[in-house]
């Protein structure tokens, strides 16, 4: 390319400037104006963050916010073409680096891929599947959402305010989060260990609840009762009624 | 004579009027607005555009809003992160994509802009001006060139609004015309944008449209803009047009003495739809009004 070098210079430190606010001598430049690309580029960063994390945007003050935002903007290259998409590495940039905050927040990492497990299931792109809505559930295959993610988190992000949820709401919550066929809104639902796994089995492949409940109690070494029979089967039905299951395998 | 014997005089054989319709004003087909517009029909574009950046990938409900979009409307394309201008190598791997998206939508038209929005392998999601420098004509016209290769078709370059030159050796007229010499690509010419540069940069507006080639022309933005102090305009898409930007549109129109493609962009601030439609409804009597005292030309 005819770039020359010091082309090259004025064009990188005029986008580090926007970056990291520390101004180089820059030939030519309207020293009144140029503030504005700092304050231009950096509020779309910002509008988009607040989009994306409003939960995490409320839990902060407005100084440490300001602060991991301006941190992460000046040391992380964003690599997305598409904006959407950056919250994204603005979660996984604090996830690596570690910052201070994590400590005085410590439900904030999983606040923020909380927030934004909705925003990806809702925007990404359709996983086609094949699929009859009507059936019989006593011997036809079913077939899983394929629009689904399963979660662990160690606190309840998903059932309380973050700013009430302390030390001792430790433990394990397991949830799907799973997008609607129809409206493509995203739903999230607190589940079970072992009704997560078991909507893990269905991921493998479609296949009938019998086997389906079978194939759980065998991994889960537990004595298949008609009671636990009978309650995998509630749970297939609800399952079906919120489209985390989504149809019946078609023939 | 009946309306398409009219529009057959009036705008000729012109590539980009597949639908041979004089009232060629669209409008940036935006998320805050899309589902009232596609539920009713209180405005009537003659195509929609969008960035391709935010709908690939996309899935859910917005794919559905667009499809039906897209059954409606002809679409045109407005790309933001290609950073033609930008000093990193080009992003073939996203410009495959755009690529592919150009072709499923059947989009009419691609623009990008004549700026730079990634430098240093990170994205800054806005638009940053390039310096106004011999090199950078050549390096941004191989771009360009690179580009319409790979997505063999001509792109329409726009001309931006900039708050500060960098480094600049040549002025911001021999800038875009050098690079329209050395690569044969069109332009977009965003009247606001003009405008804004005029006032920021203590030009002539009317001169500037008088230098730039309008054979070149394929495509014309208009947009609002926010007077932040006496001495600069922010170029924000959140505000109605000003009169003297319709004013300058209808300057150009009547240099360019041809119908093109006109875009309403509104990004922010959204109004009531009717707003959108009143502003759009001018834009076509200002077009139609100036084509008329035109002798006729075709492209």
């Amino acid at each position: 390319m005819s770039l020359l070098e010091q082309t090259h210079r004025n064009q990188l430190a005029l986008a580090s400037y926007c970056r990291t606010g520390i101004l180089e001598d820059i030939p030519g430049i309207n020293t009144e104006n140029i503030s504005q690309y700092r304050r231009l580029v950096f509020n779309v960063i910002d509008d988009m963050l607040q989009s994306a994390f409003p939960l995490s945007y409320e839990l902060l003050k407005a100084r440490e916010w300001q602060m991991i935002t301006h941190d992460f903007f000046s040391n992380h290259a964003c690599q997305s073409p598409q904006v959407w998409y950056m919250p994204r590495e603005f979660y996984e940039y604090l996830e690596q680096t570690r910052p201070e905050i994590l400590n005085n927040y410590p439900v904030l990492l999983e606040l923020l891929w909380f927030e934004w497990l909705e925003v990806e299931l809702f925007m990404m792109e359709d996983r086609g599947i094949d699929y009859r809505i009507t059936g019989d559930l006593k011997q036809d295959a079913i077939v899983l959402n394929p629009e689904i993610h399963f979660q662990h988190f160690k606190f309840p992000v998903h059932l309380k305010k973050a700013k009430k949820i302390t030390a001792t709401d430790q433990g394990d919550y397991y949830l799907c989060i799973h997008r609607l066929p129809e409206s493509g809104d995203v739903s999230f639902t607190d589940l079970s260990a072992a009704f997560v796994r078991l909507l893990e089995l269905l991921s493998e492949k479609p296949q009938t609840a019998a086997t389906l409940i079978d194939d759980l109690c065998e991994e889960l070494k537990i004595e298949q009762t008609t009671e636990i029979t009978a309650m995998c089967q509630d749970f297939i039905s609800i399952a079906m009624e919120s489209r985390l299951i989504i149809g019946f395998k078609n023939n | 004579m009946n309306m398409e014997a009219i529009c057959d005089r009036i705008i000729g054989q012109h590539a980009f009027h597949p639908l041979k319709n004089i009232v060629m004003v669209g409008i940036g087909f935006r998320k805050d607005f899309a589902e009232e517009m596609l539920q009713n029909n209180i405005v009537q574009p003659a195509f929609i555009e969008v960035a391709p950046e935010n709908w690939i990938g996309v899935g859910g409900f917005w794919k559905k809003q667009f499809r039906q979009a897209l059954e409606k409307y002809p679409l045109y394309t407005h790309g933001l992160s290609l950073s033609i201008g930008s000093p990193d190598p080009l992003d073939f791997q996203f410009l495959k994509k755009v690529k592919a998206f150009l072709l499923e939508t059947n989009a009419q038209l691609y623009s990008e802009h004549l700026s730079y929005s990634k430098c240093d392998n990170a994205h800054l999601y806005d638009l940053l001006p390039i310096p106004f420098t011999h090199d950078a004509v050549k390096h941004v016209a191989e771009r360009i060139r690179i580009v319409q290769d790979v997505l063999e078709r001509k792109i329409s370059i726009e001309i931006v609004s900039y708050y500060s030159p960098v480094a600049p050796e040549i002025t911001e007229i021999e800038f875009i015309n050098n690079i329209l010499a050395e690569v044969n690509c069109d332009l977009l010419l965003d009247v606001n944008n003009v405008y804004v540069n005029a006032f920021n940069h203590n030009y002539d507006a009317k001169q500037f449209i008088d230098l730039l080639p309008m054979e070149r022309v394929s495509y014309i933005h208009m947009a609002g803009h926010h007077q932040v102090s006496e001495k600069l305009i922010i170029d924000t898409h959140g505000e109605a047009i000003i009169d003297p930007v319709f004013d300058l549109f209808e300057y150009s129109m009547h240099r360019l003495k041809r119908d093109v493609p006109v875009l309403l962009e509104r990004d922010f601030n959204i109004p009531e739809l009717d707003e959108l439609q009143e502003e759009m409804t001018r834009l076509n009597e200002i077009k139609t009004a100036a084509l008329k005292l035109t002798p006729y030309v075709t492209a």
